[in-house]
């Protein structure tokens, strides 16, 4: 029963676009303009770049294994017990963070579209969809996406585009000011959120890829496109609001959206411009939820995944009211173990693949 | 009171939808798996809906990559 699914590489690309767009386009402005100020859409490139490179590794290692999710690959390589350990670290990764976006989706309406509803039930509505939209397939989730990525680009366009005549080139200058070192150490949190927890559609892009060789591409197009948007989203807020702005903003792209202003007539539409945060942000927790339910199914070498779905969306839903009691405690979390923890799990454990791939090859090789 | 009962009954109704098919390909494995996290999710919520706390797992995980963390701060600084 889920042998049978399979999406084509142009759903799959469109998957990656909305996977790197995700939460980065909400936050990671803020983040990056904290330590490298007027220079953060410099960091956005160079983490851009960084990026691309750790897609390839993954690249690398879903051409060995064709046929198999990241589990299996796990199962493989490490052998039953630890391979199992392995797996079960790995699935923490898209659960969690499942909790924290829905945490984030639910904050974000709760300041700013309907303060008087109780977050819990903004965290229900949003986890209600993404257990549909799982139970109802991955080919589902990949056609919805095709067609929301016309909504979503037509937004930006029309963000892009109202915002321009705003830019102040003062803003950005003086331009890479900020040095090497702190360029680096702002974009570290953006390759983590964007590129390095890519790791988890190694669980879809192998696997469930109708032509398995042309998935490469999408895959790396993907990312590209996905960290352009977010470059030219870190340079209008910092062109149009400044860099210091951004910093304290807690949302700096939708303070951009409260500045358009045509004149003197197109203004305050916010709100419509929401939808592009929204699209985003519910198909990457769509995404983790897949991954994590997926997941957890075959660990335990289960049939079918979807009798799990229900049950781990309320407990995701509970845990979101608890993952972050604060603002600080999220903005701290973010820049720190988030970071320590995408690298161990996006980074290290693909690498640890790599070397016992390289020492295990020929014994594999004999097995089949 | 009032919530526990409100988690309850959605418990009830999402055994209502889901066992029947399973019982009916006699997936027992799927089952015990499905029910162990009903059980938890339930469980989480009663707590968290009679006002207790319950841990937060992003603590947990501060906790582990603490080290981690030093090393990261230290590399760039």
């Amino acid at each position: 029963m889920m042998k049978d699914v399979k999406i084509n590489s142009y759903q799959f690309l469109v998957l990656v676009i909305f996977f790197t767009i995700g939460s980065s386009i909400l936050l990671v402005p803020s983040g990056l303009a904290q330590n490298a100020k007027q220079d953060a859409w410099i960091a956005a490139i160079f983490g851009t770049g960084i990026g691309l490179l750790v897609i390839w590794l993954f690249c690398t290692i879903a051409q060995w294994f064709p046929h198999l999710t990241f589990i299996q690959i796990n199962n493989k390589l490490f052998g039953k017990w630890i391979g199992t350990i392995f797996s079960l670290l790995f699935v923490s990764i898209p659960f969690l963070y499942t909790t924290t976006l829905l945490a984030h989706s639910g904050t974000f309406l709760n300041i700013h579209a309907l303060p008087s509803t109780p977050m819990v039930a903004l965290n229900i509505l949003m986890g209600m969809i993404i257990v549909m939209g799982v139970r109802l397939g991955l080919e589902t989730i990949a056609r919805s996406a095709e067609i929301l990525i016309v909504v979503f680009f037509v937004l930006f366009l029309i963000l892009v585009v109202f915002i321009s005549p705003e830019i102040k080139f003062e803003n950005i200058q003086p331009v890479y000011e900020a040095g090497t070192k702190k360029i680096v150490q702002s974009s570290l949190s953006f390759v983590a959120f964007s590129s390095l927890n890519a790791v988890i559609l190694l669980m879809i892009f192998p696997a469930f890829i109708n032509k398995t060789k042309q998935g490469k591409k999408p895959f790396l197009i993907g990312n590209l496109i996905g960290g352009i948007v977010v470059i030219i989203i870190t340079f209008l807020c910092v062109a149009v609001l400044g860099a210091e702005n951004t910093a304290r903003q807690m949302y700096p792209g939708y303070e951009l959206a409260k500045r358009i202003n045509i004149g003197d007539f197109v203004q305050r539409i916010e709100a419509l411009m929401a939808a592009l945060w929204i699209i985003s942000l519910y198909f990457k927790s769509t995404l983790y939820f897949y991954a994590s339910v997926l997941g957890i199914a075959q660990i335990f070498n289960l049939k079918d995944y979807r009798p799990l779905t229900i049950p781990l969306g309320m407990i995701a839903i509970a845990l979101s009211l608890v993952v972050y009691p604060n603002v600080i405690y999220q903005k701290n979390w973010d820049s720190t173990t988030a970071v320590s923890y995408s690298l161990s799990m996006g980074l290290f454990l693909p690498l640890l693949l790599v070397v016992v791939y390289a020492i295990r090859k020929k014994q594999l090789k004999k097995e089949t | 009171m009032l919530k526990s009962i409100g988690i309850l009954l959605i418990a009830a109704t999402i055994l209502w939808i889901e066992v029947p098919p399973l019982l009916e390909k006699k997936l027992k494995k799927e089952l015990l798996v499905f029910a162990i996290l009903l059980a938890i999710g339930v469980g989480i919520s009663m707590t968290l809906g009679f006002g207790k706390s319950i841990p937060n797992p992003l603590d947990l995980l501060t906790f582990v990559f603490k080290p981690l963390n030093d090393v990261i701060s230290l590399l760039l600084k």
